[in-house]
Order: C-alpha cells, then sequence, then structure tokens
C-alpha cells in the first residue's frame, strides 16, 4: 500500500433539485507522497468533492479512496474524524479560523485532540506560527490580521500535528498577488522541506504553476496530469 | 486549547444579546424564587400551627365580635386547658401609615398557650405584672426604636381612646419577643384584655370579643371539643365557629384566592417567554457559528464534542441568569421579610425554592440547547462549510 493518494474507479453524485448531478465519474488518479499537486478545471468538474473525498469529509458512492497507507471506505464518524486530525491537514480559501480565538489558540486547536500537555501545545503552536512568520502576532485575533497573515495562521494550524497530507483549497483565491506569493512560496518549502504531499485546487495558472505537476479534471473524469517544468525557487523555511 | 475555551468566548461574541438574554432569565428565575416563596410561606404559616390549639369567631364572620361571656362558658367544656381572648386593635403609631397589628390580650394566658413568643429583652413575668404593659415583636420595636421601659403611644382607629380621639393609648414596653415559629411574625403588639375592657366600657357594659383561643388539653381530642363548644352556642344568641389553629390559618390563607395557582400561572408564562428567547438566542448562535462547527470537525473533532459546545453554551447563558435571579431574590428575602411580615411573617426563600429555581435553570439549559446541539452534531462539513464543486 502506497503512502500517496490513489483514487481508484470512484464516483460520487449529489441530488440537487430533484436531479441527480455525477461530480466524479470512475475516476483513477494517483499521486504520490511528497510530492505537491495542483488540481485544475473548470467550475463543477469535481476539484472540491475530490479533494473532499481525500480529506475524508466525504464518502465516495462507489471506488476506493487510499490516503497515506490508509483506506478510508473503512473509516466512519469518530474513526474516520481521528484520521483526519491525524493525517491531513486543511487550508481552506477563506481561512476559516474562529473568530474569538487569538492566531496562537487558533493553532493550537487540533492539538486539543492529541495527549499533549497544555504547556507543550503552545511551545508546538508558537513553533509553527514561527514557521509561517507569525510569532509576533500570536495574540492577535483573526480580524486584527490582514488576509495573508490569516492564511498563514490556517497554514500553521494546518501543519501543527504534522500530518502527511495537506489538502489547499484555493489557499489564494482571497488574497493579492503579494500575499498570494507569500502563501504559496510557504506551501512549496512544507511540500520541500518538510516532505508533505501536497493538493492544492486552484483556478489560477500561476498559481498551479508553483506545485510539480498539475492534474486537470473535466467533467468528472481525468483530463490529464502535467508535469511543471520549472519552479521559482521558495526561501528557506525559518 | 480545550473546546471549552470556546464556551465564554462564542458568548462574548454579541455581549448585549448575550447580557439581555442573561437578564431576562434572571428576572424570570427571581420571580420565580420569589412567587414560589410565597406560597411555601403560606403554606408553612398553615402547617406550623398547632392542632391543640382552637379558633372560636362568630360563625357570620371573624370581624363580627362575640358576646363577653363566652369565653367563661368555653372554659367550662370537657377538655379545656384555658381561653384566651384576642380583640383586633387597629391602631397606629404617630401616622396612620405606621399600620401594624395590636392584641388585646389575656395576658397569663397568652404567654402560656404560645410558647413560641421568645421574650428576648425584658420579660415576660414583666409584661403580666403590669395593667399597662405590652410586649412587642422585634420587628416594630426597631422600626420605631422602642427599647424595653419606653411608651408606645397608640392612637386607637377602631378605638378611639375614650378622653379623645386625638389621644394615644399608652403602654409600657415590658418585653420583646422574637417569633419561634414561622406562623409568628414580629411586628405585632400584645396588651392587657384588662385595660382594654375598662378603659373603654362603663360599668356593666363589654366591648365583646373578636376571636377566643382554647388550648385543649393534652388528654383530649381537639374534634370533640370543637363540637362541644360549637354545639354550646347552636341556639344562640350568635353561633360561633370553632377550627384547629391551622385550619383557622388555612382559612385565613384562603382569602388570599387560590394563590398556588395564580403564582403558578404567572411563573410559568414568564419562564414559557423566557424559555423561547432561550431557544432563540441559541438558535440563532447555532447560525452563526454553523462554518466554525464545520471547520472544527474537518480539523478531526468528533461530531458530538463540536454539538456539546453549543450545549455548553445553553447550559452557561441560563446558569449564569439563573444563578444571578436565585442570588438577587436571597439578596432581597430581608427586604420582603420587613416589608410584608404583617400579612405574610416568616417570609423566607426555602433551599427547596432555590433548589427548583437551579433545576428549572439547568432543565432551561437543556431544553434550549439540544436543538441547535442535534442540529451542529448532525451537520456535515461539506454542509457547513459551504464546499461542493
Amino acid at each position: 500500500m502506497s503512502d500517496g493518494i490513489q483514487l481508484q474507479d470512484v464516483t460520487k453524485t449529489y441530488q440537487r433539485g430533484g436531479e441527480e448531478l455525477r461530480v466524479l465519474d470512475q475516476l483513477d488518479l494517483s499521486m504520490e507522497a511528497g510530492h505537491f499537486y495542483a488540481l485544475m478545471g473548470p467550475s463543477g468538474s469535481g476539484k472540491t468533492t475530490l479533494l473532499n473525498l481525500v480529506g475524508g469529509l466525504d464518502l465516495p458512492d462507489s471506488g476506493s479512496v487510499q490516503v497515506a497507507g490508509q483506506d478510508l471506505g473503512g473509516l466512519r464518524g469518530a474513526a474516520l474524524s481521528a484520521w483526519r486530525a491525524r493525517s491531513v491537514g486543511f487550508v481552506f480559501q477563506g481561512f476559516n479560523l474562529i473568530p474569538v480565538l487569538s492566531a496562537l489558540e487558533n493553532v493550537a486547536l487540533p492539538l486539543a485532540l492529541t495527549p499533549l500537555s497544555r504547556k507543550q501545545q503552545r511551545q508546538h503552536a508558537l513553533a509553527a506560527l514561527e514557521l509561517v512568520g507569525l510569532a509576533d502576532r500570536a495574540k492577535h485575533r483573526p480580524g486584527q490580521l490582514s488576509g495573508g497573515q490569516e492564511q498563514r495562521v490556517a497554514i500553521a494550524r494546518a501543519i501543527v500535528t504534522d500530518p502527511r497530507v495537506l489538502l489547499c483549497d484555493e489557499p489564494t483565491g482571497d488574497l493579492d498577488r503579494d500575499s498570494a506569493d507569500q502563501v504559496l512560496g510557504l506551501l512549496q518549502r512544507l511540500n520541500q522541506e518538510m516532505n508533505k504531499t501536497l493538493l492544492m485546487v486552484t483556478h489560477d495558472p500561476s498559481a498551479a504553476a508553483r506545485a510539480q505537476r498539475i492534474v486537470h479534471l473535466d467533467k468528472g473524469r481525468l483530463g490529464g496530469v502535467e508535469e511543471v517544468e520549472t519552479q521559482d525557487p521558495p526561501g528557506a523555511l525559518a | 486549547m480545550s473546546l471549552l475555551r470556546l464556551v465564554p468566548r462564542q458568548l462574548l461574541r454579541h455581549p448585549l444579546r448575550t447580557l439581555l438574554t442573561i437578564g431576562s432569565l434572571a428576572v424570570a428565575i427571581f420571580l420565580l424564587c420569589i412567587l414560589r416563596s410565597l406560597v411555601t410561606t403560606l403554606e408553612a404559616t398553615a402547617t406550623t400551627a398547632r392542632n391543640d390549639r382552637l379558633w372560636v369567631q362568630s360563625a357570620v364572620s371573624l370581624f363580627v365580635g362575640m358576646p363577653a361571656w363566652y369565653p367563661d362558658r368555653i372554659a367550662q367544656v370537657d377538655g379545656v386547658q384555658n381561653v384566651a381572648r384576642w380583640q383586633w386593635f387597629g391602631g397606629y403609631y404617630q401616622d396612620p401609615s405606621n399600620f401594624f397589628a395590636q392584641f388585646a390580650v389575656d395576658p397569663q394566658e397568652v404567654v402560656e398557650m404560645y410558647p413560641e413568643l421568645v421574650v428576648v429583652e425584658g420579660s415576660a413575668e414583666a409584661f403580666l405584672a403590669g395593667r399597662n404593659c405590652c410586649m412587642v415583636g422585634r420587628g416594630i420595636a426597631d422600626d420605631f426604636g422602642w427599647k424595653v421601659g419606653d411608651v408606645a403611644p397608640i392612637t386607637g382607629a377602631l378605638f378611639p381612646h375614650p378622653d379623645g380621639a386625638d389621644k394615644a393609648w399608652e403602654f409600657e414596653v415590658a418585653a420583646i419577643y422574637e417569633p419561634g415559629a414561622r406562623n409568628f411574625d414580629d411586628r405585632t403588639l400584645f396588651f392587657h384584655w384588662k385595660l382594654f375592657e375598662e378603659t373603654l366600657t362603663k360599668p356593666d357594659e363589654s366591648p365583646g370579643v373578636g376571636a377566643i383561643v382554647v388550648r385543649v388539653k393534652d388528654d383530649a381530642d381537639p374534634s370533640t371539643v370543637m363540637g362541644a363548644v360549637d354545639e354550646l352556642f347552636m341556639d344562640g344568641p350568635q353561633r360561633v365557629q370553632t377550627t384547629t389553629e391551622s385550619e383557622f390559618q388555612a382559612q385565613f390563607v384562603s382569602m388570599f384566592g387560590n394563590i398556588p395557582f395564580f403564582v403558578s400561572a404567572i411563573g410559568g408564562g414568564v419562564l414559557a417567554a423566557v424559555l423561547l428567547a432561550c431557544i432563540n438566542t441559541m438558535l440563532m448562535a447555532a447560525r452563526e457559528q454553523r462554518r466554525e462547527a464545520g471547520v472544527l470537525k474537518a480539523l478531526g473533532f468528533s461530531d458530538t464534542r463540536v454539538g456539546s459546545v453549543l450545549l455548553f453554551q445553553s447550559l452557561f447563558l441560563t446558569l449564569v441568569g439563573g444563578g444571578l435571579g436565585m442570588f438577587l431574590a436571597k439578596g432581597i428575602e430581608p427586604g420582603v421579610l420587613g416589608a410584608m411580615s404583617a400579612i405574610m411573617p416568616g417570609f423566607m426563600i426555602e433551599t427547596e425554592t432555590l433548589g427548583l429555581g437551579l433545576l428549572i435553570t439547568v432543565l432551561a439549559g437543556l431544553v434550549a440547547g439540544i436543538l441547535p446541539a442535534l442540529a451542529t452534531r448532525n451537520l456535515t462539513v461539506i454542509a457547513a462549510l459551504g464546499a461542493r464543486d
């Protein structure tokens, strides 16, 4: 069983307005561990659905999904939640930080599911914030941060439990160009220096160009996998 | 970082809304405690009254006097230990607004019959010794600054002094009592029947008797004595109605109407309205926190744990509000006791009432929180985040 991401014959349908909508259609896809994948395609092509299936947020109607050596078909409820807490980190387009918690508390949230002491949780969260260059904003609430800073806090939250897979849904969609560059550089470094497997949904070709491979989806089927030839070199992690 | 830390933080997200909800619950629980305590106090007045003391009154009404010779006849009935005359005096101290209860009584008999009148200053002997002496409750002694040896001037509204309506009756304070049971207040003045009778009447006349208290012998059956007393005056000149003291108190309570029902209806109505407000608050909170619930689930928190955050918010809200209401009710207890002691002696908020308040507070929290908590628990991450493509 591979440490990467494998989808075999995956089909997913939704009911919308009484009509059955086939979002993924017998999809076969294999992604290697430790690589940075961009997922592109037109709206409705199934990008986010694929991301949800890989993250264990949803289950396929048929087919199998294996992530980091785990067949998700055998997991339900609390077991699936526990697997998510251990194995994947999420970065959302809208940042999705908890507005009533400070940056440090947001980052420390996933650690509540670990046996770490409160002091250790704080240390880990601070280390993650340092990694994204925001240790000096630890006590700030999301409303006191810029969009780029919020997304970096969200990335720190995603990596604080040291998951093997990072799933990013349009992480730069709400950011200006400079902030987007910073976030993409950070994701690249996490992939290259910490060997995280990254899967990033994006509409932006320049963002996709920061990945190692681009997966194209079209109408729920695989449109092809493109190797990115040249990448901007990321700076070293702090 | 425990999820419980989210509970107060989420509530403080809308401080005004939280404050108003807490305030409405505090008022509701405060009212419940006060209203419930009125009922328990009235009930306690009746239940702590004794069955070996009988009250004889005119069968027409409590406010119609009986012939002056009735007590002597009643004292001859088998099973009667002794008899005391009671007459409502209806006076006031200095100003009609200083209204409190005064009774002309047979002092020796009253002291013997009522061990719950605990003399704390002066002495019962001093009260008995002087014809113009009186015994007053601690409450009015404190209110009017009376001490043992002082003269208490009381203007008779129902029974003006024969020397002129403006002239006050003067009683020397010989004893100050505190009630030893909840059926007695501390705002009554007792003075000698003889003074009352001799001041008001010419020789061979009598003012009549408002009520007669009968102490039944320990080995006698109160119901037999009651029947015998009623039988005694069956043919007039005026029929009487004899009841045990507890029944007498219960009748007095019934003069207020069906208070328990009234109080329950008001309390229940207020609580129901506040409960709806709490449910509304929590439903709004659940809607606002929907996306955050999805994020928590995506991070790996279980459905139950995420749902329980809302349930704990609801419980926190109601416990703070309810606790505040109970605290306020307990805080004003002495004030209510003082203000209402004349008509409702022994007012107190019992532990059982506070327990009921706490129970209702917890139930309100559970009821208000359970629907939003279940809805959040059953929410899928996809639905919460609106993430579908």
